[in-house]
């Protein structure tokens, strides 16, 4: 099991005084200019765990997991691979297409391993909403339940998500 | 009572600055070691400092093994074989090596502490590696994402690497980035122009740096970078070639375009250039004026997405269907791709049930 879900999240909520070497080191991870030029946490002024904790409790009214929702982000992942890479129709609703470039990235979380630089953008017909993710997205979702912090590039609302990519 | 206090004070901060020193002394003392050698495929002996990353240690010596994230052990690109010296496979290696490769003794080049006598095993064309500076000579807008940037050589300095070869850019540190970073670039001028080197780089979502080089490089710039990298390159035969490649994956195809017109070839070869929109399409009239230079070539652009608007009256879709056209010998003919992994597979598997041989098809899957 992965580092954060092993730990109660709510015993060092926001807590930047208690956090431990290795929760500052992935904070340091994060900051702007280390893996991707503008970070992890955008313009949010919690720290990662408080990020993941908000995020963990919207997703519990919402009654979805990070699983679950990972493993819709990929299932469209795969389902655009699945057509090269090029502009898809998924569920009947759903325009998917993937971007792949040069490179790899790494998880701020220091587990082993790289991701490709993989865009995906779904776009939800009905709505006109769209989302776009990467490789590293899904695993950040999956294996940490990290959406990002609030205006990073990457930032993806676990609301918005539930609300627009399970639709039938 | 104040006097105690004080004393106390005084007290633990002279056993922390004790404490201190003889932790910078143990520090140097165990971490001291020495000279050793580094035996280089059995032929040649370096003398080194130990202590640091084999990755490091041989950059020092102008040895410069493929890394992309720049020694954090996270990328897997600086393998190399350690037959003696290298200590236990550490845990943060055993992800990026397969259990053959772990069999063989390959190791991760900056996971790889030297601290005794050491013998490996790199290819030779790494010796060919080296690190160069360079003044960016020229920028150009090619679209809306996609800069063209030539680096002239420091005066005196000559590249010489194969058409289709990549070199590693080195940034420097910029903005918010305090750090410097390589990533690996595909050369799209010509082998024969040995004093500078064309690349083309698309500016990549939050890339470190392809930030750097669309919004802080200008020219006059100085830039290093090493190289030359990689094995897709022309293969010297007399075979047809389907050169498949969209986006910045036009910049080996170039290069190899470009040495062709300078040493000559009667080839017959086809370009398909896959696209999503016209605003995708770039240096089309560059190569269509191949078309001229070579008796047998075309280039074909492929789009995608063309919009009714863009009143598109070239081939759209996938390249794959039209292969069947520019393929006269699939046993005589070889493939040059570039691009992401899902088209490298798909026009691989394409191209095999065309009758290519998978041995012919060589290829860059942007990794």
């Amino acid at each position: 099991m992965d580092y954060l879900k092993t730990k109660s999240t709510t015993t060092v909520l926001g807590d930047i005084m208690k956090q431990t070497p290795l929760e500052s080191k992935i904070m340091a991870k994060m900051q702007p200019g280390v893996i991707t030029y503008g970070g992890f946490l955008g313009t949010d002024r919690r720290d990662f765990i408080q990020i993941i904790a908000d995020d963990e409790k919207t997703l519990n009214k919402l009654g979805k997991t990070p699983e679950e929702i990972a493993d819709r982000l990929e299932y469209f992942q795969q389902q655009s691979f699945d057509a090269f890479e090029s502009n898809t129709v998924v569920d009947g609703i759903y325009e998917v297409e993937t971007e792949v470039v040069r490179g790899y990235l790494p998880c701020p979380f220091m587990h082993q391993g790289i991701y490709r630089k993989s865009y995906t953008t779904v776009t939800n017909t009905r709505s006109g909403k769209s989302f776009t993710y990467s490789a590293l997205n899904i695993h950040l979702i999956r294996a940490h339940h990290f959406f990002e912090g609030k205006k990073s590039h990457f930032r993806l609302e676990p609301d918005e998500l539930v609300n627009e990519l399970f639709q039938k | 009572m104040l006097q105690r206090i004080i004393d106390d004070i005084a007290l633990m901060s002279a056993i922390g600055v004790i404490l201190a020193f003889i932790i910078v002394l143990a520090q140097r003392w165990l971490s001291n070691y020495g000279e050793v050698i580094l035996n280089i495929n059995n032929k040649k002996d370096i003398t080194v400092k130990g202590g640091n990353s084999l990755l490091a240690t041989l950059a020092d010596n102008q040895i410069f093994i493929p890394s992309a994230c720049g020694g954090r052990g996270t990328c897997g690109a600086c393998k190399c074989k350690v037959f003696e010296g290298g200590g236990p496979l550490l845990p943060t290696e055993r992800p990026l090596l397969s259990k053959e490769e772990q069999a063989r003794g390959m190791r991760l080049s900056c996971q790889v502490k030297v601290k005794s006598d050491i013998k490996i095993e790199i290819p030779e064309s790494i010796f060919n590696i080296r690190r160069f500076h360079s003044i960016i000579e020229e920028i150009i807008d090619y679209t809306y994402d996609i800069k063209g940037i030539t680096f002239r050589l420091q005066q005196g300095e000559t590249i010489d690497f194969k058409a289709g070869q990549y070199v590693q850019l080195e940034t420097e540190p910029y903005g918010k980035v305090k750090q410097k970073v390589m990533r690996a670039y595909s050369i799209s001028s010509k082998p024969e122009l040995n004093d500078r080197i064309q690349l083309i780089i698309r500016l990549v979502p939050e890339g470190i740096c392809s930030t750097w080089v669309h919004r802080i490089l200008k020219v006059g710039d100085k830039v290093n970078f090493t190289g030359p990298y990689g094995d897709f390159y022309l293969r010297d035969t007399n075979a047809d070639i389907l050169f498949v490649a969209g986006g910045s994956g036009k910049a080996p195809i170039k290069s190899i375009l470009e040495h062709l017109q300078e040493v000559g070839t009667k080839r017959k070869m086809t370009y398909f250039f896959g696209a999503r929109t016209t605003k995708d399409l770039y240096l089309t009239e560059e190569f269509r004026a191949f078309e001229k230079v070579f008796e047998q070539f075309e280039y074909v652009p492929v789009l995608s997405h063309a919009l009714p608007e863009e009143n598109w009256s070239g081939k759209t879709g996938f390249v794959m269907p039209y292969f069947k056209d520019a393929i006269r010998d699939p046993q005589n003919t070889e493939a040059y791709l570039c691009g992401s992994p899902g088209m490298v597979n798909a026009v691989t598997k394409s191209l095999i049930e065309y009758g290519l041989s998978e041995d012919k098809i060589y290829y860059d899957s942007f990794g």
